[in-house]
């Protein structure tokens, strides 16, 4: 007789303990922030993250990127760029690995394909290929047009935040995979998905065509854990906390180290992070 | 600014004529002008047409009022949407793209419409100011059938001679084969929309062009807020103002929190 089969759940602590300084660490969307918080918790150093918006930010402020693999470092409307990010990049203490949406869906696409490199034609004319010497400027051999050689971006470590899984990392997104979640898993070499609710495998069997993921490395149980971004058939954004975080990102240190002491590095848990919160404020964020 | 609207306001009513109902429009991240403009052409004479933010794809018309959709891709925005043109198999349909229409905002605008989203500066290691990135720009000003340079503000810092770095081609070193050398199928900026002025693009040489002034805007200032060297027509014509209709909509219908006044 074989052992049993093997569960993939995992804490946020363990989830870490997968993650070391210098990785390459992808993040998808909406942003699993329960395990970003945690990395910033840690310390956790020098690593090349791709990603974008508050998350990105969030990671820059804590210290731990050393490089950016960048498409677009906004925070919506109202926060053109920002603001760690901002500083980080004009003082010269973030190494930027410019590029676009389309290079990058490209990059991981060709990571997940086993490929050296994939053809793109978005960014043929722009600057990105200067800056980015990375991005070489190719003649197709079929029609002798110009393209961009990306080479396949692969992620040590993806990180993700999804509705359900079961105990073998069997994932359903609500209302599918979120925005470049499934390039960022095809590309890695180890997915962790944070998720709202453990179901059981029956449940994920009687609805197979609804599973995203096949194959999450590790599952951790994180409800509110996208807070305070959204989480479909769980909660929406908690715009006022992210209006919170980027006022904070742009004040002067001692209020953003405020911010990162009070909501990252004080609570040892998820659970005294939600505390934190409070439960007034996450059963405000009902769906409409 | 006006007689009866706020120059932003103008600048919806402007785009949203020039938009044909049938068409597939879609909004990035943080443009108020475009995200109004279309919600106003949805209504007013576009009931066939697709508004696409960030991705997700919807037909409103029929609702009272047409909320933005500032929350992401949760419910609020996914209850009015009928597909995700892009999710999971991004940018994997971009030879339809002829059939979109698509908006870019900028750091620095040259004469040729080509921008800048990148940073300033003229050493890319230290830059004087890092900007957001190119998001997908590249890729969707390349594919597009046409787009729009829409600024919300008209200065010298913003119109440059040259683009300290490039992120979208616009008509690249100039000339009407410009795009045709670089094989990029999409049409191109049709025009740049500013809170002082449209200008769009000469016919042979592909270089920005006054199209018309709004009230109460002279020639000079916008020259003089400009750059580089504008081509003038020998008349400028003012930018035809709402009609009550028109604002009406805008103001009940699209813009309740008046988003477009705080100019």
């Amino acid at each position: 007789m074989t052992e049993q089969r093997q569960e993939r759940i995992i804490d946020e602590v363990e989830a870490l303990r997968w993650l070391d300084d210098g990785m390459t660490v992808a993040i998808g969307e909406p942003a699993p922030m329960a395990l970003l918080r945690h990395i910033v918790r840690l310390g956790i150093c020098d690593l090349t993250v791709i990603g974008g918006g508050l998350a990105l930010d969030l990671l820059i402020a804590g210290g731990c990127v050393k490089k950016v693999i960048s498409y677009y470092a906004g925070g919506g409307l109202g926060v053109p760029v920002a603001p760690s990010f901002r500083r980080a990049a004009e003082a010269g203490k973030l190494e930027i690995w410019e590029c676009e949406e389309g290079i990058l869906t490209s990059g991981l696409e060709a990571a997940g394909k086993g490929l050296p490199y994939l053809p793109w034609r978005g960014g043929v004319g722009t600057s990105l290929p200067e800056i980015n010497p990375d991005l070489k400027l190719i003649t197709d051999p079929i029609n002798g047009e110009p393209l961009i050689a990306v080479p396949a971006i692969k992620p040590d470590i993806t990180l993700l935040h999804a509705a359900v899984s079961d105990a073998y990392g069997n994932v359903q997104h609500c209302g599918g995979p979120g925005w470049i979640d499934l390039f960022l898993y095809r590309a890695a070499a180890r997915t962790i998905v944070q998720v709202e609710k453990l179901i059981s495998n029956e449940e994920i069997r009687s609805n197979p065509w609804a599973t995203t993921i096949g194959r999450a490395d590790g599952v951790v149980r994180m409800p509110y854990g996208a807070h305070p971004f959204y989480s479909r058939g769980y909660y929406v954004q908690d715009a006022a906390f992210v209006g919170d975080y980027f006022s904070a990102s742009a004040a002067d240190d001692s209020e953003l180290e405020r911010f990162l002491t009070h909501y990252c590095h004080e609570p040892q848990t998820h659970a005294d992070y939600l505390e934190r919160i409070g439960i007034k404020r996450l059963l405000g964020l009902y769906e409409y | 600014m006006t007689e009866n609207c706020s120059a932003q306001e103008l600048m919806a009513v402007f785009l949203a004529r020039d938009f044909v109902d049938g068409e597939q429009l879609q909004v990035g991240i943080g443009l108020p002008v475009p995200e109004a403009a279309v919600r106003l052409a949805h209504i007013m004479h576009g009931p066939n047409m697709e508004l696409v933010f960030l991705g997700a794809r919807m037909n409103v018309a029929h609702l009272a009022y047409l909320p933005l959709p500032k929350f992401g891709w949760d419910r609020r925005v996914v209850r009015w949407t009928e597909s995700f043109s892009d999710r999971g198999h991004r940018f994997d349909q971009v030879k339809d793209w002829g059939q979109r229409v698509f908006f870019i905002g900028g750091i620095q605008v040259d004469p040729y419409g080509n921008t800048n989203l990148i940073g300033i500066g003229d050493d890319y290691h230290r830059l004087k100011f890092r900007g957001p990135g190119s998001v997908g720009t590249p890729t969707l000003t390349t594919h597009v059938g046409r787009y729009y340079i829409v600024l919300n503000s008209h200065t010298a810092r913003t119109f440059v001679p040259r683009c300290d770095f490039i992120s979208t081609v616009g008509w690249g070193e100039g000339g009407a084969d410009a795009r045709a050398k670089l094989c990029l199928p999409g049409g191109g900026p049709k025009y740049c929309v500013t809170p002082l002025c449209v200008m769009n693009f000469s016919e042979d040489e592909k270089r920005m062009r006054l199209k018309s002034l709004h009230p109460g805007v002279t020639v000079d200032e916008v020259q003089s807020n400009t750059g580089f060297e504008l081509l003038i027509p020998d008349e400028v014509p003012q930018t035809a103002l709402p009609t009550e209709e028109e604002l009406s909509i805008l103001r009940t219908r699209v813009d309740r929190t008046g988003l477009l006044r705080n100019d």
